[in-house]
C-alpha cells in the first residue's frame, strides 16, 4: 500500500535519564557504560506516524495519534496500531512549533 | 471546543498536522514561489514526462502544492523531483526534496497549520482520473476526519 495519512509535528514527552559510569576492565582500561535509572525528564522531539488502511480504521487511528506521541517514526497499518497503540507511541502532547512535510 | 475563529480563517488547534503521503504519485512543495513560475514549472514537468495533467493548490501566501496525474515508480518519481530542483535551482523545494527521499515518500499537507488554512484547489490542467482522483479521495476522507475532530 502506498498511499497513507501522515500524522506529524513536534511534542513534548518524557523519557528514561540514563546514567554514565566507568569500570575498569581486566585487561586495565577503563570502559564507559551507560545504564537507565528510574529518574525521567522532559524532552522536545519531533516524529511522525504513516498510517495505510481503509477509512473507520483511519479515523479511529488518526484520533488516538492526537492523544499518543510516536515513538520516533512510525509506519503502520491503522488496524495494526489500533490493536496496539502502546507498542508504537507514548504519553506525551503535540506541541505548536515549525516542521517540514 | 477545538476551533478558534482567528481574524476570518478558522484556526486549527490541533497541534499535530495531518498530510497525504505517496510514492507513487508525483508531488512537489514550492514555497515561497509566485503562482506565474509554479505554474511554469507544473506545464514544463507534465510535458516533459507525460504526467497526463497536475492540479495546483494554494497552501498560504506564495505556498503552492502541485499533484500530477499520472503513476509512477518511486524511482520515476525521484528522477522527476531531482531534474525540478536541479533546473530550477529552488532551495525550499531541494530541502523539502531531500526530506522526501530519507523518508522515501512525498507527503503534502491536507490539514490547517496555525494560521494557515487547509491548501486549496486553485489551477487545474489536463487529465484527473489517475492519481489526482486517489489524492482528492484521501484529501475528503482527512478532511472528514478534521471536521469530526472538530466536532468532538
Amino acid at each position: 500500500m502506498s498511499k497513507k495519512i501522515a500524522v506529524y509535528g513536534s511534542f513534548e514527552t518524557h523519557v528514561l535519564i540514563k546514567q554514565r559510569y566507568w569500570k575498569r576492565r581486566k585487561d586495565g582500561f577503563m570502559q564507559r557504560y551507560w545504564k537507565k535509572t528510574r529518574r525521567m525528564k522532559k524532552v522536545e522531539m519531533s516524529g511522525r506516524y504513516e498510517f495505510s488502511g481503509k477509512g473507520k480504521d483511519l479515523y479511529k487511528a488518526v484520533v488516538k495519534a492526537h492523544r499518543l506521541v510516536p515513538k520516533g517514526f512510525v509506519d503502520v497499518s491503522a488496524e495494526k496500531f489500533l490493536k496496539h497503540p502502546e507498542k508504537y507511541g507514548s504519553e506525551g502532547s503535540w506541541i505548536d512549533r515549525e516542521v517540514e512535510s | 471546543m477545538v476551533l478558534k475563529v482567528h481574524g476570518l480563517i478558522e484556526k486549527w488547534s490541533h497541534k499535530s498536522i495531518i498530510g497525504y503521503t505517496d510514492d507513487e504519485t508525483v508531488m512537489l512543495d514550492f514555497d515561497n514561489t509566485t503562482f506565474k513560475t509554479v505554474r511554469y514549472w507544473a506545464s514544463k514537468v507534465k510535458k516533459k514526462f507525460r504526467l497526463g495533467g497536475f492540479i495546483i493548490l494554494k497552501s498560504s501566501k506564495d505556498c503552492y502544492h502541485i499533484v500530477f496525474d499520472r503513476k509512477v515508480s518511486w524511482r520515476e518519481n525521484v528522477r522527476i523531483m531531482a531534474w525540478v530542483c536541479l533546473l530550477s535551482k529552488h532551495m525550499k523545494v531541494t530541502g523539502w526534496f531531500i526530506l522526501q527521499c530519507i523518508k522515501e515518500g512525498s507527503t503534502l499537507r491536507v490539514s490547517p497549520k496555525r494560521e494557515k488554512p487547509s491548501p486549496r484547489i486553485v489551477f487545474r490542467c489536463g487529465e484527473e482520473n489517475g492519481q489526482i482522483e486517489s489524492f482528492l479521495k484521501y484529501r475528503k476522507l482527512i478532511k472528514n476526519i478534521i471536521r469530526k475532530l472538530k466536532a468532538d
